[in-house]
């Protein structure tokens, strides 16, 4: 365990260093948010509901799945292709240590300051809408989103492991990786609540894993669905982890066999 | 039980070529045609524990493949190798506490944090204890004069200090075999000469069997006594240096100083082939069993020697030869 520890806090220590860009990145957040909300007031200037959702719904289901997106996200798979692409790999392979395990170590401690950060600066931005923005104690709903966003975490961790790991077949995998994360958010609902699209979408998106990280928790937390479907949507989870774990595992282990190793 | 056994131990590599231009590059994007590449074609040795063996051999030779089969990185096309009794590509952890690879163009050290942390990493990772990680760094530290160094990013040390963080971080779980590829690589002749002065003791102390690759001679002349040549991915020496030089060199160098008025070249020519030539000096090249003979005919001339010295002929020369063939 202390191994672990160790790998986070000196990649956190990294992570540090490169303050300025973390910052400037916050500073693009921000100003998303606010064009959000200018958006969405002004689509809603002259009705109530869109399917079913009030201006302060929709406000607060951007906010608070924008946070939501902020705590699962990370930057695996540019990393990986890098490491497959030019050898850094290799390090790796030789220490009593498996790869996966190091690296999640590393994103950890490499985004937590990211994520942190972020995390800040999107409550800062409900704090600014606070007039829009409905809250949501209730206790319950609240311990099965945090559930629902741990284990989307390691989804996402999972999903960018086995696109990083494409890399050891072609070398590169930017285009995947950008392709990807549109679907995700496109079937995470971080374009639009997918609830509004017709109900078989809405239905492969419940059994697909991208929407646990955004729209559904966003649900959960505008109690638009009820604890039960939070339940099952946990239930999906597991199931995706353990198969996605299955998958990484067999592509790794014919990735290696084709790793080059190359660049001494 | 040898440390290290290699037996027919091949590797081949895909590659493909592609036409320079636009044109080159949009045909091999719809049709690529598959070359491969034999690096390594079936070489057989095996190295008993605390030898410090040279791997040379010219560019493309096939040196590092072999090191990364050795390592666990690559696995190999067919054939079989063992270190310490492990089969490499196996990857067991018991096998990957008990080597390290130092490759001198490669890093493991994280460039935007100081050594230390790297260490400090390399340490839990190998699960070393608190006290052989304070024991081995300190000797570490000491011999390879880093203490001053420890707490700057890596990325701003020049290359020879980084070098030395490099050795250190692989020898911080205090590995038995060591494998390193050219670690003096791009090294002025002092650091070349510290890091050549701290493999010679870390090898005798320890017992660390090691195989180093390098291009330059100094190190392989100073530092091991068996060499394994390879070329083209195939084995053709493997022996003492020594027997090397007799074997490739049946010749010996007398090199001679003159005093008083120095001599003309037409004087010494008779003896033997002039390599070297001034007033006061001469190198002459001579058979093996002739060497003392003309020393003695030399010495007993009228010419005004002041010296001679019988010398092997430079191992450069005769490793160029070898490569050669
Ligand atoms: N990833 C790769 N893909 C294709 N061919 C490769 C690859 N890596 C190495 N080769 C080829 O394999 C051969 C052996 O390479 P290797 O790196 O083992 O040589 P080396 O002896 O270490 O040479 P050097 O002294 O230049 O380091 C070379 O011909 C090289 O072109
Ligand atoms: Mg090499």
């Amino acid at each position: 365990m202390k191994k672990y520890l160790t790998i986070i806090k000196t990649y956190w220590q990294r992570g540090l260093t490169y303050r300025f860009t973390i910052l400037a990145y916050r500073a693009g957040e921000m100003a998303e948010a606010v064009v959000l909300v200018l958006m969405w007031t002004a689509i809603y200037s002259d009705q109530n509901v869109i399917k079913g959702f009030t201006l302060p719904e929709m406000i607060t289901y951007f906010l608070i799945g924008n946070l939501f997106s902020a705590a699962t996200r990370n930057f695996l798979p540019g990393l990986m292709s890098r490491d497959i692409k030019d050898g850094g790999l290799s390090m790796f392979l030789l220490r009593p240590m498996s790869y996966f395990n190091f690296i999640l170590s590393r994103e950890i401690g490499r985004i937590s300051f990211v994520t942190a950060l972020s995390l800040v600066t999107n409550g800062l931005i409900i704090l600014f809408f606070l007039n829009y923005f409905i809250f949501n104690f209730d206790i319950p709903y609240l311990l099965l989103i945090a559930i629902m966003i741990s284990l989307a975490f390691i989804i996402e961790l999972l999903i960018s492991y086995i696109v990083g790991l494409v890399a050891f077949w072609t070398d590169e995998v930017d285009g995947l990786h950008s392709t990807f994360d549109k679907l995700k958010k496109l079937f995470s609902g971080g374009y639009f609540p997918i609830s509004i699209l017709p109900a078989i979408f809405v239905n492969v998106s419940y059994a697909l894993p991208f929407a646990y990280s955004f729209f559904v928790p966003a649900q959960l937390y505008l109690k638009k669905i009820d604890l039960m479907a939070g339940a099952r949507g946990i239930f999906v989870q597991i199931v995706w982890i353990i198969a996605l774990y299955a998958i990484s595992n067999w592509i790794w282990k014919k990735g290696l066999r084709r790793y080059e190793g190359v660049g001494i | 039980m040898p440390i290290i056994e290699v037996k027919n131990l091949s590797k081949s590599y895909e590659y493909y070529r592609q036409e320079s231009g636009l044109m080159g590059a949009v045909k091999s994007f719809f049709a690529r045609e598959t070359l491969y590449a034999e690096a390594v074609k079936g070489i057989n040795f095996s190295i008993e524990e605390g030898e410090l063996v040279g791997f040379l051999g010219p560019n493309g030779a096939g040196k590092t493949t072999t090191l990364k089969m050795l390592s666990g990185i690559l696995y190999p096309t067919s054939g079989d190798a063992r270190v310490l009794g492990f089969k490499p590509t196996d990857r067991k952890k018991e096998y990957q506490r008990q080597f390290a690879l130092v490759m001198g163009q490669k890093n493991q050290l994280v460039a935007d944090l100081p050594a230390m942390e790297s260490f400090i990493l390399n340490k839990e990772i190998y699960e070393v204890s608190d006290n052989d990680f304070k024991k081995t760094l300190n000797e570490l530290v000491d011999v390879l004069d880093i203490g001053n160094i420890l707490d700057i990013q890596t990325r701003k040390l020049s290359l020879g200090q980084r070098m030395k963080c490099e050795l250190a971080a692989a020898l911080i779980h205090s590995p038995k075999v060591l494998f390193l590829d050219e670690p003096t690589i791009g090294l002025d002749v002092v650091a070349q000469k510290n890091i050549r002065d701290f493999l010679k003791r870390y090898n005798k102390e320890k017992k660390t069997t090691i195989i180093l690759t390098s291009h330059y001679m100094e190190d392989i002349k100073d530092l091991c006594r068996r060499v394994i040549i390879i070329n083209l991915g195939k084995v053709i020496y493997d022996g003492a240096i020594d027997e090397l030089i007799k074997k490739h060199a049946p010749y010996k160098l007398l090199k001679i100083t003159f005093d008083e008025n120095g001599i003309r070249r037409d004087q010494v020519e008779k003896y033997g082939e002039v390599l070297e030539f001034s007033s006061y000096r001469a190198v002459i090249k001579v058979a093996r069993g002739d060497a003392k003979k003309v020393a003695i005919a030399l010495l007993s001339s009228p010419l005004p020697v002041d010296d001679i010295l019988i010398d092997e002929v430079d191992i450069d020369d005769v490793i160029r030869k070898v490569f050669g063939k």
